[in-house]
């Protein structure tokens, strides 16, 4: 029982993880109706900024904080090559964002050399109703949670974010009304690049990160967001952390082996189910 | 014109082989079966208008099964005969349910299965594990043993039987409807083009060029292990096929030829002394990063196609006029 | 009178075709015009180059003072409610500009479901959302692409009943697409008529609903149904 209360803490940080790299899938898609690539890229370049920040002296909180605005930062970059050029179509983007992720790993191999990298975090452990468990993952869910809650109000509270809204629901009339709709996919870029960010620099203590981690990340996170068809980021955090406990289930109780491929095949599931649901889903939805 | 300039290319590369030096001949083996799984992608990403970022799956069935059957003692000729078809089983279990799914979702699709594949793969003794399948034989034909220059010949083969089977499915009726489902999926099925069926036949067939292109490379490395088939090998072949031109018969051999050739140079470069030993990875990963984004934005449609128009400059070529709508 | 928007040798080209080919119309301050013509004429190419949405190929525009646009088809932020709806509709205005009071003054019906989502609001609802959300750029001229298309007689009775409010009382100019052309005529001071990217006949509104060719190819009992 003890075990199992563990298994779903830690699955629970993880997948909080894959939550935020999921949402922010979500808040770019929703906006641009391009799925990014490079969303794990993100997390790792943020996460290998703190452990550099952290070596050079900074406290914690602030090196977090640089890796998070870092993360940003990669996103607009990417937003502005990925959906910069008028009339790029989605698909193209995709492919750009890819791209954009490969050129990620030549620079964190440049900058910090291809071995796994990982810094403290709330060191100690906890323990809660008899199971004992790294006390960062409680730190993980302390800082998701309130996210989360500061995304929805963003999102349907302020202007800014109505605006947000209003480019996924209708680019059109966005248009009408003065929204420049090219503004706010790098908006949407910046603000998936500091989930992603946050994602990397949050989970990094408890798992480390070499530069291409960025595949589980983003297929995760994909997986999470997919679950509510890429655009409702209250599902993806569902999903990921669903996910997340799935895999420390299935890691727990299947001794290690196959962790993976319960959230690939659940994903693939997924996937195909609605795809049967709806017919083929036209590419080019608006 | 085209078709020309490559079959002198094609008698050009056969007279290649025993003089190129061996660590060049190397390359040369490894570019020629790229550049036949590229053919695949091609055609995939051109002819049924989408991406897979998990071909490289089908290149490991492919090598595994070759290497499976031959290390349990089946003839190496009969091991590589069998390489495409399981590939190609693969791809029709796979593709059955996976075709549903289109663009983004079957990008992802494709880069899951092969992470599963992967992880499997790692986790089956019987194919090795982590550690990988050792101990493959040569590949023995007519009673000869192949050395290195028969390999570059044997993968100059599968990629000239790659590029016949790609000339043929492009000039075909099937072909062309397609190329027309590629763009508007609405307009094909109004055409009566059987767009389901089609899709999965070229998915299939990129899955047996993948893994006859697959079972040569076993037999030429004679040792496979999952850190052989990365992701970023899928990537690689999409690289190719994008630079290259879709759809195009000539485009994935340009591609795959252009991408191994600068990134070999690159890698030379990379391991001059006083490079950091970082320096080739950092190299290659930019190369692929740069040339992949720089051909989708500016050279959409590749080099081949690209180079195509520059000659036809000066013959008119009337385009359909698309009015364009803006807005939804 | 001044104008408020002026088009001059307006073209406009799609990839080659000419959809829009020398267009002179005039819209004055306090006016409402009607702009007819069958489908393809060119109708939405011109509310789209009006509006700043396509690049005429040649010609010029002039708009003076504000332009909002009611886009055919009502274009809903489906997702958002009636009042986020109208609240964008003053994105251009900055913050303080956004508060959607006034609107609810003007189009009363919109009051019981302003915190509905636009989407699931009927179609002469969201017509009147529409209209309520350009209203909300302060406009000076207000460019309606389609009023009645698709709405029961009723509907487009009240809603053209607050676009004369609206012109009357606090001197909106309207310019007015419609397939509609009876309705249209009977709206409108002026009108234009539109054939193949070329004004064919313009003039006062009555005098136009008069003119045989008129009442031959739009007011002819067979009217084209847009899709």
């Amino acid at each position: 029982m003890s075990d199992l209360i563990g298994y779903l803490l830690t699955g629970l940080g993880i997948g909080a993880g894959f939550a935020l790299v999921g949402s922010g899938l979500v808040a770019i898609y929703r906006v641009t109706r391009v799925v990014n690539f490079a969303q794990g890229g993100f997390a790792v370049l943020a996460a290998m900024l703190t452990s550099s920040l952290l070596g050079a002296g900074l406290p914690h909180g602030v090196a977090e904080l640089g890796g998070v605005a870092l993360g940003a930062l990669a996103g607009l970059i990417v937003g502005v090559v990925a959906i910069g050029r008028p009339g790029t179509s989605p698909g193209t983007s995709l492919i750009v964002t890819l791209g954009m992720g490969v050129l990620a790993y030549a620079i964190e191999v440049l900058i910090w050399g291809d071995q796994p990298r990982s810094y403290p975090g709330v060191t100690g452990v906890a323990e809660v109703a008899g199971a004992r468990f790294p006390a960062h993952y409680l730190l993980i869910l302390a800082v998701t949670a309130p996210v989360f809650l500061l995304m929805a109000w963003f999102f349907t509270r302020t202007d800014l974010g109505k605006a947000l809204s209003a480019c996924a629901s209708n680019r059109y009339a966005a248009q009408v009304v003065g929204i420049d709709i090219r503004r706010m996919g790098l908006l949407a870029f910046a603000i998936g690049g500091a989930l992603g960010g946050l994602a990397g620099v949050l989970t990094t203590p408890v798992q480390q990160v070499t530069f291409d981690s960025d595949v589980t990340l983003i297929v995760n996170g994909f997986a999470a967001a997919v679950l509510g068809g890429l655009t409702r980021p209250v599902v993806a955090l569902a999903g990921g952390l669903l996910l997340g406990v799935t895999q420390t289930l299935a890691a727990g109780y299947g001794g290690g082996a196959y962790q993976v491929e319960v959230a690939l095949v659940l994903m693939l599931t997924v996937m195909i189910v609605q795809a049967a649901r709806t017919g083929p889903v036209p590419e080019t939805a608006r | 014109m085209t078709r020309w300039a490559l079959l002198a290319a094609g008698v050009a590369t056969l007279a290649l082989p025993p003089i190129l030096p061996e660590r060049y001949l190397a390359t040369f083996v490894l570019l020629l079966l790229a550049a036949t799984v590229t053919v695949g992608v091609s055609l995939l990403m051109g002819y049924a208008g989408q991406v897979s970022l998990g071909q490289a799956s089908f290149y490991a069935i492919g090598a595994y099964a070759a290497g499976l059957l031959s290390v349990h003692g089946v003839p190496s000729l009969i091991a590589l005969a069998v390489a495409p078809v399981v590939a190609a089983v693969a791809a029709v279990l796979l593709g059955a349910p996976l075709l549903r799914l289109r663009g983004h979702h079957l990008a992802f699709a494709t880069l899951a299965v092969q992470l599963i594949l992967l992880s499997v793969l790692a986790q089956a003794d019987w194919a090795g594990g982590a550690i990988g399948l050792q101990g493959i034989p040569r590949l023995t034909v007519l009673g000869v043993e192949l050395r290195d220059v028969g390999y570059a010949y044997a993968a100059w083969v599968v990629l000239a039987v790659a590029l016949l089977i790609s000339r043929n499915v492009i000039e075909s009726r099937a072909g062309r409807g397609l190329r027309a489902a590629a763009t508007s999926e609405t307009a094909a099925a109004a055409s009566g083009v059987a767009i389901g069926r089609y899709r999965l036949a070229v998915f299939t067939l990129s899955a047996a060029m993948a893994g006859l292109a697959g079972g040569v490379y076993a037999f030429y490395l004679g040792y496979l292990s999952p850190g052989s088939f990365p992701v970023l090998l899928s990537i690689e072949f999409v690289v190719m096929a994008v630079v290259g031109g879709l759809g195009t018969i000539a485009g994935p051999v340009v591609g795959a030829a252009v991408i191994t050739v600068l990134v070999q140079v690159l890698n030379t470069l990379g391991t001059q002394p006083g490079m950091p030993d970082y320096a080739p990875s950092v190299l290659s990963y930019a190369v692929y990063a740069l040339v992949l984004i720089v051909c989708v934005l500016y050279l959409p449609r590749g080099l081949v196609p690209a180079l195509d128009r520059l000659r036809a400059t000066r013959i008119t070529v009337a385009e359909r006029a698309d009015p364009a709508r803006t807005g939804p | 009178m001044t104008a408020v928007v002026e088009t001059h040798d307006l073209t406009v080209r799609y990839s080659g075709a000419t959809a829009l080919d020398g267009v002179d119309l005039t819209v004055h301050d306090h006016e409402m015009v009607a702009l007819i013509g069958a489908n393809g004429a060119g109708k939405s190419t011109l509310v789209k180059a009006l509006s700043g949405l396509i690049r005429p190929a040649s010609g010029t525009i002039t708009v003076n003072g504000r332009l909002a646009q009611v886009p055919e088809g009502r274009e809903m932020f489906g997702d958002l409610t009636v009042d986020d709806n109208l609240r964008l509709g003053g994105w251009r205005n900055g913050r303080h500009g956004r508060d959607t009071t006034a609107i609810y003054d003007l189009l009363p019906e919109l009051t019981t479901v302003r915190h509905r989502k636009a989407g699931a609001l009927s179609g002469g609802q969201q017509q009147m959302v529409a209209i309520g959300r350009a209203l909300m750029a302060r406009p000076d001229i207000l460019v309606i692409d389609e009023l009645s298309l698709g709405l029961a007689p009723l509907i487009v009775t009240t809603l053209v009943d607050h676009l004369r409010t609206l012109n009357t009382d606090r001197g909106l100019a309207v310019l007015l697409i419609e397939q509609n052309a009876r309705l249209a005529l009977d709206l409108c001071d002026r009108a234009y008529v539109l054939e193949a990217g070329r004004i064919a006949l313009q003039g006062p509104a009555a005098t136009l609903a008069d003119d045989p060719r008129v009442a031959a190819a739009y007011l002819g009992g067979h009217v084209a149904v847009t899709p």
